[in-house]
């Protein structure tokens, strides 16, 4: 499991994120997501995954950490 | 021998419309365009490519250099020839007038508007009850509903709100028959936003208080500098376009859908939380907005297909969210659906600004017309889908 959060140069406002994980994600007073601090780690929690699953920009990533390098992929979104 | 035969077109769809009557059963044609050809030519509008494919969509929407949106992101134009702000503008400038009103359509800021969204749906609910037993709930609900809510908003006086719907009708839905029609009411409809800036300019700074669209609009600023007369009234005339219709045709389809289907709409009365579901499902199957333009500003290949500069290119949304590589039956509409990344409210830096305000509503109206109304049915069994147009149910106990 990685650690979970918004690439800020993808995500484009669409909130689904927060319609379905608000216990995660957070709207900022622009529009744009991110994750709320603390939350990083949630990303095996059903509703995070159908976040995950219904970003229509594809925004919401997993930093891979457990390599040394720290290495930016995609979540699976099947 | 024609262009796109030397350009190795293989599958053509060239009298392809996305507009009016050409939608109705236009998802055979798009399950055909997505099998057959996903990307093709249409001589319609001046010509133009079509991309059918979700994948291929969201590729476009993702690289604004390639697939710009000036001259014009409607086709044929709205009405006007002026750009559209901020649908018809390019980066750099784009995000400037963007960023104007995102605030105002956050799901915070459009939460806020809830109370107010609901209040205005139980009293056209009411309406449609006292109406009789065979109600046009179009002319009810589906219309009057985010007309009210988006004046209010943007802060249209009230008394000019019957004339709207008239306007809607010529710009919108006469433009590709009569487009004199289209452009006649296009400048009464620029007209009337003149008068309107004029008279809040003259209320000078009380009228700031009121936080509507337009005041926003009027203190803001673009690179240091307040708006021209010309771009506030261009911001107006898309807001009122975008902002009234789009979510008119959204509740009108999920009545449609739900008068059809009794089941559905049983199962929606005994799990309300699944409303906000269902409306996602709506959204990807009956999209409001099914296709929308850019034009290619480099020769590119999508799908092994030449696309010249200069050329326009239409991405079908309404195909892409029908494409059986993304989603299971996609013609089936289930409204339960959970697995929705459709592309509705389009994606990229031109994601629809109002969609979260577009979502909310379509959901209060549902959640209040499944309330105050014990059961309906189409008047006309046999009604296909329309967007537009009436929608005549059966009310009953
Ligand atoms: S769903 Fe995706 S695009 Fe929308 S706010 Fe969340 S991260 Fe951003």
């Amino acid at each position: 499991m990685g650690e979970l959060w918004v690439d800020g140069g993808r995500c484009q406002g669409h909130a689904r994120c927060w319609a379905l994980a608000p216990e995660t994600f957070e709207i900022d007073e622009e529009g744009y997501a991110h994750v709320i601090p603390g939350r990083e780690n949630s990303g095996d929690e059903p509703n995070v995954r159908k976040a995950i699953r219904n970003c229509p920009e594809r925004a919401i990533l997993e930093r891979e950490t457990d390599d040394a390098g720290e290495k930016a992929e995609e979540v699976s979104t099947s | 021998m024609s262009t796109e035969t030397e350009r190795g077109l293989s599958h053509n769809k060239s009298d392809f419309d996305f507009h009016g009557r050409a939608l109705d059963n236009i998802f055979d044609d798009y399950q055909d365009m997505l099998a057959n050809g996903p990307v093709g030519h249409s001589d319609k509008y001046g010509g133009f490519w079509y991309i059918t494919k979700s994948e291929d969509i969201f590729n476009a929407e993702q690289d604004p250099d390639t697939f710009a949106v000036g001259p014009s992101m409607l086709l044929p134009a709205f009405g006007t020839d002026v750009p559209l702000i901020p649908i018809d503008i390019d980066p750099p400038t784009h995000a400037d007038f963007r960023k104007i009103l995102l605030p105002m359509f956050t799901p915070m800021n459009v939460s806020k508007l809830g109370p107010g969204m609901r209040e205005t749906a139980r009293q056209l609910c009411q309406e449609v009850l006292a109406a009789g037993d065979v109600v046009d709930v179009s002319a009810k609900l589906a219309r009057p509903m985010p007309t009210i809510i988006f004046s209010r908003l943007a802060g249209y006086p009230e008394q000019d709100w019957p004339i709207f719907d008239r306007w809607i009708d010529e710009i919108i839905y006469e433009r590709t028959a009569h487009p004199e029609t289209a452009y006649a009411a296009g400048r009464e409809l620029n007209d009337y936003f003149d008068r309107l800036l004029d008279e809040r300019e003259k209320a000078g700074p009380e009228a700031d208080a009121s936080n509507d669209l337009i005041t926003q609009l009027l203190k803001a600023e673009v690179k240091g500098r307040k708006l021209t007369r010309e771009e506030l009234l261009s911001y107006c005339y898309l807001l009122f376009l975008a902002g009234l219709d789009t979510t008119a045709w959204a509740i009108r389809s999920a009545l449609w859908y739900l008068a059809g289907n009794p089941q559905a709409q049983q199962q929606l009365r005994e799990d309300p939380d699944l409303i906000p579901t269902a409306a996602e499902e709506f959204l990807r199957t009956l999209s409001p907005v099914q296709a929308m333009a850019r034009t290619a500003k480099a020769d590119t290949v999508v799908r092994g297909q030449e696309i010249k500069a200069g050329e326009r290119v239409v991405l079908v949304f309404g195909a892409g969210n029908r494409d059986p590589e993304v989603y299971e039956e996609p013609n089936e509409i289930k409204i339960d659906r959970e697995d929705n990344r459709h592309l509705a409210f389009g994606g990229g830096i031109h994601r629809c600004l109002g969609s979260n305000l577009g979502r909310a509503e379509m959901v209060i109206a549902m959640e209040e017309f499944l309330k105050a109304v014990p059961h309906f049915e189409r008047a006309n069994n046999d009604e296909p889908w329309h967007g537009v147009g009436p929608l005549t149910l059966k009310i009953g106990a």
